[in-house]
């Protein structure tokens, strides 16, 4: 089992390693000068040398790398002064010469170009915000999409059935984007004196006088955009695994001792129906995480997809890096914790 | 019993909701959106409108800018200009304070001095800063000992060469006041922790949601014997949606919103420019110039290997693309008449000295068109090769429609996309022949348009993206900045810009116009072709 484990986590620091490489040359390769972007209309060379040294352009890409991945690593060797120790908030190890030591610290993900914030502080500020969203629009998913994917495998071919169905193939086939768009114009536009909804906003809004206010109602409409699609997969998903699952020998079994229809749907059957849907679950929720990006900009909700397509259009390395590194150690965790809950729920997993 | 208990809820409810109304709240904050975000408060990066914006709000300049772009007493009272015109002086107010503060002794903001402006000058040319307002003072001064403060009120700028158009430069808002301890304190991160001597204090940003400025209830400025501001507050938020924000507007939670978008333009404007009639008296509507030339830059500079193998190279065939757009068109049907018809030269509508009849550009003849490319030895555009027009996609529906104009005087044009970073890229390594650009004026001089077709701002040292060069406009340009009488410099500008017309190294498509809705209840808003917000005379009822 520790060993299963020690290979999924090695396994998950080497998918790591390559995103960091493969999206530092990639932005190496592109067009777009980081530091004229940060210049406006008319640069002026001293001020382009300028950002180009405080940002560390002015080296050759491999002498970048190497910075950058020091900057990343949680071991790394960093200069002794005072300076080098407030910008990494390291703990000293030991010192390898006179004015460098090794140290263990956060990795440091650098400050914005664009905007010089320090990116762990955007990243900090945006990820509860989408991990709320993706949670709650999960949960939402999950408990309306499972309650109707047994309604529908227990009706099974009745107008109950064909409609929870239609329902499921629009959810499937309305993008985000679009859903996104009828359902703010619908309940926060046209319908946003009964609903009380925004059209826009995010988790809490400030009034100028009174202070901050949680406003969690900003949250609905967009959960219910994000949480649609999954919604409609999960009908479908346990539908027919509840209908696999209804004709086994066990469920006639259990209906021959005379037990409730309901003890059966929801104790016998439903248990061994879940296993495809939680894989489907694991899956989607890192993927809400990253692709939670239209949702988050119609409705103007400040996450973490905004603000790394902001970035990007801005060729704002640090921050897009920042974020892809944080999603890819997402999907990573998230991969490893399934592949060991699926050892422990299904015997039959090899433990190799 | 039942009815008791309920009308015990009731009158619990009725009371707790009249709690919430007992005082009325007669303090006025006004709303707006920055769909584009905002990347910093601090002035040494105001590099976009909206960090321009929110920094006009929080800080002061020396002067100030008034509606009819005239340069008018700020923090500084008074001034003088040597006769050689190298040493500005500065005579400062002795009542304006900064912000509250802790880091200020006894956390009361102190008193603005001379040495403050020294300070805040040298901060924007510091390479350790790395301002992108490097370019204001880089080339003019010596150096960080260029600014000099003999005592607290007197504040002393010098030059190498003269510069008329410093003044107008100086309302910029790179040239804001700030506090050593607070900007040193902070270092980077004064971003976020803005303290100035403005008619608005910062209160809270939480970015990407919501900036709160609050009301500086010591501001120095006067209207008349009021004191200046008279709005309580002011709240940003940053929808990126366009069209969301357009309609949190009509649901009046926005007090003023600015984007045209084409997903909505239609709804709003008629292709005249006059408001719908679904929209007509629900809100004001201010249409007016705006300091920005949309144009299509060409390369010149024939030593350029690009150039050589491009029948751009040939002056008749500029001249000829420039002859075949209709601009008027263009500005009615792609922008419901908010814009004027590119048929002057480079600087715009709007700038002091433009004139439309002084300055000759293009206007729309096919004809003439067709007689230069015939010239130039493709009768009706036979055997010319393609040229490529470069474009990001913002403007493709604009590029697309002067790809039609193009090939229907025989003019073979294929368009290219590209990211706007990659773009503004190869346009600044001379990589690309033919591009789509906008000049937005830095500050109100004429002198800011000409200088990107100085030959000695060739890229990458400088803005001049076409690699134009002519000695009699160089000639024309230096001598201008010893020509202190502004009447007899601009006529030197119109000369320099008809000159550029000539060469045509660009085609003027439009200038822009600014399009500002307020709500009804709003007054005191004002109007200038830079398209700054002041916001300090703003009243809502």
């Amino acid at each position: 089992m520790i060993r299963y484990s020690l290979h999924k986590i090695a396994y998950g620091l080497a998918v790591l390693a390559g995103v960091v490489v493969v999206v530092f040359f990639l932005f190496n390769i592109l067009p777009g000068d980081p530091a004229r972007m940060t210049l406006g209309q008319r640069p002026d060379v001293q001020s382009l040398e300028a950002v180009r040294k405080e940002f560390g352009l002015d080296r050759p890409v491999y002498v970048q790398f190497a910075y950058y991945v020091n900057d990343l690593s949680p071991i790394a060797i960093h200069e002794s002064d005072s300076m080098a120790k407030a910008k990494y908030n390291y703990v000293k190890l030991f010192s390898v010469s006179s004015t460098k030591s090794l140290v263990l610290k956060e990795p440091y993900l650098r400050r914005s170009y664009q905007t010089r914030r320090n990116v762990s502080s955007i990243l900090a500020e945006t990820i509860p915000n989408t991990f709320i969203l993706a949670l709650t629009a999960m949960i939402f998913a999950t408990l309306i999409g499972v309650f109707l994917g047994v309604v529908s495998a227990v009706n099974r071919d009745t107008w109950i059935d064909s409609s929870a169905n239609a329902f499921a193939i629009l959810g499937i086939s309305a993008p985000s984007f679009f859903a996104g768009i009828i359902i703010a114009w619908i309940f926060g536009f046209v319908l946003s004196d009964y609903t009380g909804l925004n059209m826009s906003g995010s988790l809490y809004n400030y009034d100028p006088f009174d202070g901050e206010v949680l406003t969690l109602k900003n949250l609905i409409l967009p959960m219910i955009t994000l949480g649609l699609r999954p919604l409609a997969i999960i009908v479908q998903l346990t539908r027919s695994a509840m209908l696999d699952v209804l004709s086994q020998d066990y469920i006639r079994t259990a209906k021959a001792k005379g037990l409730s229809s309901n003890r059966i749907i929801y104790k016998h059957a439903l248990k061994n129906a879940l296993n495809p849907v939680i894989t489907a679950i694991s899956g989607w929720f890192a993927s809400l995480l990253a692709g939670s990006f239209f949702v988050e900009y119609i409705f103007g909700y400040n996450g973490l997809g905004k603000a790394t397509v902001d970035a990007l259009e801005l060729s704002d390395f640090p921050v897009v890096m920042g974020a892809i590194l944080f999603v890819a150690f997402i999907f990573v965790i998230i991969n490893i914790l399934v592949d060991i809950l699926y050892a422990f729920i299904d015997p039959r997993v090899k433990l190799a | 019993m039942l009815p008791l208990r309920l009308l015990v809820v009731l009158v619990f409810f009725t009371m707790l909701v009249s709690c919430k109304q007992s005082e009325p709240d007669n303090r006025t904050v006004f709303t707006l959106n920055l769909d584009q975000g905002l990347s910093s408060l601090d002035p040494a990066f105001a590099r976009n409108q909206y960090v321009i914006w929110m920094d006009n709000q929080i800080f002061d300049s020396l002067v100030q800018m008034n509606d009819s772009l005239e340069t008018v007493p700020s923090v500084a009272k008074s001034w003088e200009i040597s006769p050689d015109g190298k040493t500005y002086t500065f005579h400062l107010r002795n009542d304006v304070y900064f912000h509250d503060d802790p880091l200020f002794v006894g956390g009361k903001g102190r008193r603005c001095v001379a040495s403050d402006f020294v300070y805040s000058f040298r901060r924007i040319i510091d390479p350790k800063i790395a301002s992108s307002g490097g370019w204001i003072f880089n080339g003019k001064v010596s150096g960080m000992d260029a600014f000099e403060a003999p005592n607290d009120s007197t504040f002393v700028v010098k030059l190498l060469n003269p510069f008329p158009p410093l003044l107008s430069m100086l309302t910029a808002q790179y040239c804001s006041v700030v506090p050593h301890e607070v900007a040193d304190h902070y270092g980077k991160d004064f971003r976020s922790h803005p303290i100035g001597t403005g008619p608005f204090k910062f209160k809270y940003w939480k970015e990407g949601e919501i900036l709160v400025l609050l009301k500086n209830e010591k501001y120095w400025e006067m209207d008349g014997d009021q004191r200046l501001p008279y709005l309580d507050a002011i709240k940003a938020t940053f929808i990126s949606d366009k069209q969301t924000a357009f309609m949190e507007f009509v649901k009046k939670k926005l007090d003023f919103f600015n984007s045209l978008d084409g997903s909505y333009r239609d709804d709003i404007l008629t292709k005249s420019g006059k408001p719908t009639r679904k929209y007509k008296g629900k809100f004001q509507m201010i249409i007016a110039p705006y300091l920005n030339t949309e144009y299509l830059g060409m390369l010149v500079d024939t030593n350029l290997a690009i150039v050589k193998s491009s029948p751009t190279r040939d002056k008749r065939i500029r001249q000829a693309i420039s002859y075949a757009i209709d601009r008027r068109r263009l500005v009615k049907y792609l922008r419901n008449s908010v814009g004027t018809p590119g048929h002057a030269g480079f600087i715009p509508r709007g700038m002091p000295g433009f004139s439309a009849t002084e300055v000759k550009g293009y206007e729309y003849n096919p004809e003439k068109a067709k007689k230069l490319l015939a010239e130039a030895g493709y009768p009706n555009g036979k055997n010319m090769p393609p040229i490529t027009l470069q474009t990001s996609t913002t403007y493709k529906d604009l590029i697309e429609f002067v790809q039609g104009e193009l090939n229907s005087v025989g003019i073979r044009c294929v368009v290219e996309v590209n990211q706007s970073t990659s773009l503004r890229d190869l346009i600044a390594k001379n990589s690309v022949n033919f591009f789509r650009g906008s000049w937005i004026a830095d500050y109100p001089d004429g002198e800011n348009y000409l200088s990107v077709f100085y030959s000695k701002n060739y890229v990458p040292i400088g803005p001049n993206y076409t690699s134009f060069k002519n000695a009699k406009f160089d000639r024309l340009f230096e001598a201008s900045y010893y020509e202190p009488d502004n009447e007899k410099r601009y006529a030197m500008y119109r000369q320099m810009d008809n000159l550029v017309m000539e060469e045509a190294p660009v085609v003027i498509l439009y200038y822009d116009q600014l399009m500002n809705l307020y709500q009804n209840g709003i007054s005191g808003f004002s109007t200038n072709a830079q398209n700054l917000l002041i916001l300090k005379r703003v009243k809502k009822k």
